[in-house]
């Protein structure tokens, strides 16, 4: 296998990058960088990076985050304050030397091993108890049904908390959600988006975040037919189009609690990232607040 | 008879070569935090299997009509020369009569994801 | 027949390793012919990592049904007259199989590692995926007509006068559509988009992953050859041996699919649910009847 890692030598660093505050324009710019390829998820990663500050309500997640990447892996802190004693941190504006250091780094797991939830039941795999549904085999209950808001057919509901470290959704928003197969059935704010700053609602960089989910690059979107693709009536053709013209977006969205249920997933997540950073932060404090 | 057992022989090929390069990677202990789905450093309440809430069923329906008719296109589409125009207008006939179901289910909503 | 299916297992790596270029120009990397080796090597070093009680069985076959499919569906391609890996008379049908099957393998693959995400992208990819494998049929049926038979070989010899592309304008778009939908691409791809982080392959690391991409560049490189077979005349051409325009044909329709699939925007499902069944499957009708009417005597 000597020649595999010889191989492997030369490969891009894939890394999982969380943007804290004002971390989503500096992550932006380390797209195209030669020698990393920033990925969607933790599992296809080697390094996780940390840009921005994130605060310590969030150790938790990051933590859980940090022990999603396949061992060996590496922590860099950059223009962050290391929330746990792991990797290393920059202050620089460029990370690249320390994530080729961290890729050579062996972090340990942060979280203790235990099971989500104890196995109860009656069965050898907890399961068991009520109906053929009870218990907690291999640490979680099975999802039960519940009401649902389309077509009134009673499925199972699958409720977690999405965030706040998504890929596809702006970073630092938490969302407590119920789904029906795909489709958003009711929705909790548990922490508002980070604050971006005004770089983080450069017309450009909005744009090509929200094209990322479409598939496609700026330049194939420059084609009037990209905007075809999105819902009528939602706002996310004016939108889009404003920023593609370079032009800003200063439009409130409603509160998510009310916008987001009943849509479905892909929906959903190309309206959350049709707003500026700033507007769905404002809008989510604004419901803290009250 | 070679002819059928090629594709066969194939099949082995690219499983036992699939199962055997997932051998080579590192091996390493699960532990539960490493385990959890990812969520975005969220956690769910309930595993992901389910009885999903498939919004297309209607959808699917359908699809089976369409996916008949395609079986009794394959032996027509063998002797349609020989047979010509009648041909034509048979297949004809029965694909306009499966499209008015398009167009029935498109008018009840039934790629709407509903 | 041995040689012919011993030509395409030494011609698939590097055709997937083409397939992996393709993918890698215009991203501004560098590095585009020794990268896509390179990354490879790296994931296949890394460990596979294990989920809450998955599946273990299905999610360790999955990428190996993928790329069983692709192979089968490669394998009733003829690559000269006469030299076919699966010579049977019903090469389309086999094809038609490994289209509808290839919707199961990458709905398994999201399926079994009990994870949200995952779950998601395996069951809107069967929306999408059965009705863009229904249009296929039927440009495909379309192409058997002037061949009146279902064997691939007797489709590119009724091509020697004119190629199916010119004589059937409208079928090798609409097939196009299906090779994004089968390869995971662009437009099509409802199971492994960037809104659900990776989808099916969210949670797949290091081998598994890798093999996950080698078979999705496969698939591509079985898709290619057989539109190239079905409307570029496969093996036909001037000069030049049959082999070498088959290879040719598939390379032109590899780029043309990777650049396709970066052109197009991907639509919430829903819409392009309605739209395949409302737009293209109609179209994929009338270029049926079109070929109908016009192969009459």
């Amino acid at each position: 296998m000597n020649w595999l890692s010889a191989l492997a030598r030369g490969a891009e660093i894939p890394v999982f990058a969380v943007a804290g505050a004002q971390g989503l324009a500096p992550v932006e710019g380390l797209r195209r960088r030669p020698g990393l390829r920033l990925v969607d998820s933790p599992r296809h990663a080697r390094v996780l990076l940390v840009a921005g500050a994130v605060d310590a309500a969030h150790k938790t997640a990051l933590e859980r985050l940090h022990a999603q990447l396949p061992p060996p892996r590496g922590t860099v802190w950059w223009q962050a304050a290391p929330l746990f004693a792991r990797g290393e941190a920059v202050a620089g504006n460029d990370p690249l030397p320390a994530i080729r250091a961290a890729a050579e780094a062996s972090d340990p797991d942060q979280r203790p091993d235990v099971p989500p939830h104890p196995w109860q039941g009656m069965g050898p795999h907890g399961q068991g108890g009520r109906g053929m549904m009870g218990g907690n085999p291999y640490g979680r209950p099975m999802a039960m049904t519940a009401e649902d808001i389309r077509d009134g057919l009673e499925l199972d509901a699958y409720s977690a908390r999405f965030g706040p470290f998504l890929p596809m959704l702006p970073p630092g928003l938490a969302l407590d959600l119920t789904l029906q197969g795909d489709v958003i059935v009711s929705v909790t704010v548990v922490s508002p988006p980070f604050e971006q700053g005004v770089q983080g609602d450069a017309p450009d960089l909005c744009a090509a975040r929200m094209l990322r989910l479409m598939g496609i690059g700026p330049r194939a979107a420059r084609a009037r037919g990209a905007l075809m693709v999105l819902p009528k009536g939602s706002g996310m053709r004016r939108r889009l189009a404003a920023w593609l013209r370079g032009g800003t977006v200063a439009e409130t969205p409603e509160p998510l609690s009310e916008a987001l249920p009943g849509l479905e997933w892909a929906e959903a997540v190309l309206w959350l990232a049709s707003f500026p950073p700033s507007q769905l932060r404002a809008v989510c404090m604004e419901r803290q607040a009250a | 008879m070679t002819g059928i057992a090629m594709p066969l022989i194939l099949v082995l090929l690219a499983i036992a070569f699939a199962v055997t390069m997932q051998r080579i990677g590192a091996k390493t202990e699960a532990t539960w935090p490493r385990r959890a789905p990812f969520l975005g450093g969220g956690l769910p309440e309930t595993h992901a299997w389910q009885r999903f809430h498939v919004r297309y069923y209607p959808m699917t329906l359908l699809f089976i009509a369409f996916e008949m008719e395609m079986m009794f296109m394959y032996p027509w589409a063998v002797v349609y020369v020989e047979t010509g125009i009648v041909a034509l207008a048979e297949m004809g006939m029965f694909l306009g009569i499966l499209s008015v179901g398009i167009l029935y289910g498109w008018r009840e909503g039934v790629f709407r994801w509903q | 027949m041995i040689a012919a299916a011993l030509t395409l297992l030494l011609a698939l790596p590097p055709l997937v390793w083409v397939a992996a270029m393709f993918d890698r120009i215009g991203t501004g990397r560098g590095a585009v012919l020794i990268g896509p080796l390179q990354n490879g090597a790296a994931l296949l070093l890394r460990p596979n990592t294990a989920t809450e009680a998955p599946d273990r069985l299905n999610r360790l076959l999955a990428p190996g049904w993928y790329l069983a499919l692709a192979l089968v569906g490669l394998s009733v391609v003829p690559l000269a007259p006469g030299v076919v890996a699966s010579d049977i008379s019903t090469g389309l049908v086999l094809w038609g199989a490994c289209e509808a099957l290839t919707v199961v393998v990458v709905f398994l693959h999201g399926w079994s590692p009990n994870a949200p995400l995952p779950l998601i992208g395996a069951y809107r990819y069967v929306a999408i995926g059965l009705p863009a494998m229904l249009l296929s049929m039927f440009v495909l049926i379309g192409a058997a007509l002037p061949a009146q038979s279902l064997s691939v070989v007797e489709v590119v010899e009724a091509q020697r006068e004119i190629w199916n592309v010119i004589r059937q304008p409208l079928g090798l778009p609409l097939f196009m559509a299906l090779g994004l939908a089968i390869t995971l691409r662009g437009p099509f791809d409802y199971a492994d988009g960037a809104e659900l982080a990776g989808g099916t392959s969210a949670e797949e690391s290091g081998p598994a992953l890798a093999l996950w991409h080698f078979a999705r560049a496969a698939m591509l490189v079985a898709f290619s050859a057989m539109a190239a077979t079905a409307f570029l005349g496969g093996h036909l051409g001037p000069v030049l041996p049959g082999p070498v325009w088959l290879l040719l044909k598939t390379l032109v329709l590899m780029a043309l699919s990777v650049a396709a699939g970066r052109f197009f925007a991907r639509m919430p499902p829903a819409r392009m649910l309605t739209f395949l069944w409302v737009v293209l499957l109609p179209l994929s009708f009338a270029s049926l009847a079109l070929v109908g009417v016009e192969v009459l005597p």
